[in-house]
């Protein structure tokens, strides 16, 4: 029986105005177990692009929570998503990252597999003096429960009873089109992948894409560039898209962005970003109006950082980046991370694009490294164990409205709950949505 | 004074380690031209490296000297939680090549490792890997025009900076 009760770790109470989570959620082995086995593992979770496989053979390597899986593309051009290891030993069956193969052979006893997961030859077979039990199993890679893809992003579920991904994705799909209608081609992710540890929780990630409140505090030092650059407009440096719009100035009036909260603990956070040169979609700003409306174009150019639960996020502010979140224990997290950026675009807007992502995104960048080292702060500070609650969950929550608003209304877009705020409101409420989905996908889990 | 030797060229590089250990930014800033290429290529997957920074991601990739000043001006300017209790890094070079072919412009290949303290959190860990410098000879010293790394254990853990390296 398990010794967590949820009314322990998130303190959730509408009528009384209150929204707490426990420190507890960020330091404890056991917990950090059961988000494994009915989060990472228990669910649908964001495995990889379309375009990571893109010709008949390719595969890519990757993990869904503790399990390794392969994605490969077959010959005839079906993705497929399998448990990356040889079911006669449990070898992991390839050891690359990707690849492109027409059979995969087990470096341990030779048993070998086609790129569709079909067992092609265990060796020695007939002379192996095998009882009938062992000719009655399946002896192909185990595919994944659930696999399925939505305009190139692709999810797995290793547990069978869960909804359709169209029901999982829900409203998200929309900020999904946003990514991908940029070009007709579709995105694609840059080369380079650029891969980064950090000693806390996993949660520590997932809130801080969606936290505005912090911009201004961690950031003062790259702030500060920005604001020396724009002044000098140098051509040895970048130009930047932050500096360019206003909606993180303190002094910024009216509305400057809001947050959305959709099903299944997909959140957004978005903020307005004028249609300018600042950003490397401009070259095909006109183009973007014609084809999908000004309003659709307009919420492209718009800051957006949206998460879909648990794994994948999707920050389109300083430049635009793909993250996926890999938990590796209760105080260490592993971030795969590559520029993600419309197809077809020129020379320069690609080369614009990755100056402005290297300088803010990478962990040898200048932005990046003050967000997880206060994760490491942060998780330091989660030992307290007389008062467990945080305070940082609280914000917004007399804002926060049911449904959508004008700005979500512009591109027929149904939030389950929205905030718009000025700059200075920096909604914390919409972090319920993460811990709402949390406490369904662990409710097995929990008394 | 239009050729380097071995040793001197040793020496240059020797030297820069030396500023960077010593947090001497500013006096290692010095050790750059004006048009400098400063990078450091990300790995495209298990075995190759990004080789074109204007198509491909880098971890670092700078033209122009003025990106590096801005980088000693985050560290330097107290505003940065990941500079605010500095590191303590230790450089070793090995293995230094010259190919001096070229009047007034030398390319050195060298090994490096650098183990970093990080004295916030009380953790030890190296990168390492290779450096590729161009020298050039301006206005009778010789400074680096170009500085490639490629860095070998790139999962980087949380961060890393340009004295890191």
């Amino acid at each position: 029986m398990t010794r967590f009760a949820l009314r322990d770790l998130i303190d959730d109470r509408p009528e009384d105005g209150v929204f707490r989570v426990s420190r507890a959620l960020f330091r404890d082995e056991d917990l950090f177990d059961l988000e494994m086995k009915h989060i990472f593992e228990g669910g649908w979770v964001f495995i990889g692009l379309s375009t990571q496989a893109e010709n008949p053979y390719d595969y890519f390597t990757g993990f869904i929570g503790r399990v390794p899986i392969i994605v490969s593309r077959d010959g005839d051009g079906v993705l497929r998503c399998f448990v990356n290891a040889c079911p006669h030993k449990g070898v992991r069956l390839i050891q690359k990252l990707c690849g492109n193969a027409r059979r995969h052979v087990c470096p341990y006893h030779s048993w070998t597999f086609d790129s569709a997961g079909a067992n092609k030859n265990i060796k020695w077979q007939k002379s192996g003096c095998y009882g009938t039990g062992f000719d009655d199993e399946n002896h192909d890679l185990a595919p994944v429960a659930k696999f399925g893809e939505y305009r190139g992003f692709l999810f797995a579920s290793l547990n069978p009873d869960v909804p359709s991904l169209q029901d999982h994705l829900g409203e998200t799909r929309k900020l999904l089109d946003l990514v991908v209608d940029k070009s007709p081609e579709g995105v694609e992710l840059v080369p380079g992948r650029v891969t980064f540890t950090y000693a806390a929780n996993w949660k520590m990630q997932l809130e801080n894409c969606s936290d505005q409140y912090h911009f201004t505090s961690t950031h003062p030092s790259y702030i500060r560039i920005l604001d020396q650059r724009a002044k000098e407009q140098s051509e040895e440096v970048v130009q930047s898209s932050i500096a360019a719009s206003d909606f993180w100035q303190e002094g910024a009036s009216g509305t400057t962005g809001g947050t959305m909260s959709f099903d299944h603990g997909h959140v957004l956070n978005w903020g307005i970003m004028p249609v300018s040169s600042a950003l490397p979609e401009f070259e095909r700003a006109e183009q973007l109006a014609r084809d999908h409306g000004e309003a659709k174009r307009d919420w492209m150019f718009n800051m957006r950082n949206l998460t879909i639960f648990p794994n994948l996020q999707i920050a389109e502010n300083a430049s635009s980046q793909m993250r996926v979140i890999r938990p590796l224990a209760a105080n260490l997290t592993e971030m795969q991370t590559w520029c993600i950026a419309p197809r077809g675009e020129s020379a320069k807007a690609r080369s614009f694009r990755i100056r402005q992502y290297e300088d803010f995104f990478n962990p040898t960048g200048m932005a990046t490294p003050d967000d997880t080292v206060c994760y490491e702060e942060a998780q330091l500070g989660m030992a307290e164990q007389e008062r467990p609650w945080l305070q940082g969950h609280a914000r917004g929550l007399t804002a926060s409205k049911e449904g959508g608003n004008m700005y979500a209304d512009m591109i027929d877009l149904k939030p389950a709950r929205n905030v718009v705020a000025d700059a200075q409101l920096c909604d914390e409420s919409l972090f319920a949505s993460y811990y709402r989905a949390w406490a369904q996908r662990m409710a097995e889990g929990l008394a | 004074m239009s050729a380097l030797s071995q040793a001197d060229a040793a020496q240059l590089l020797y030297r820069e380690a030396l500023l960077l250990d010593r947090l001497d930014l500013e006096g290692w800033l010095e050790l750059y031209t004006k048009d400098c290429v400063f990078w450091m290529p990300a790995w495209r997957d298990d075995g190759t490296q990004t080789e074109d920074p204007d198509s491909e991601l880098s971890l670092i990739y700078y033209r122009g000297r003025r990106n590096l000043v801005d980088r000693v001006q985050r560290i330097r300017s107290g505003f940065s939680v990941a500079s605010a209790v500095m590191p303590r890094v230790s450089h070793m070079i090995g293995n230094v090549l010259v190919d001096g072919a070229g009047e007034g412009k030398v390319r050195v290949d060298s090994t490096f490792i650098v183990n970093v303290h990080d004295v916030r959190i009380n953790r030890s860990h190296a990168y390492f890997g290779r450096y590729e410098h161009e020298l050039k000879l301006e206005d009778g010293a010789w400074k680096i025009a170009r500085k490639v790394i490629r860095l070998m254990n790139d999962r980087v853990p949380t961060m890393l900076d340009v004295y890191g390296i």
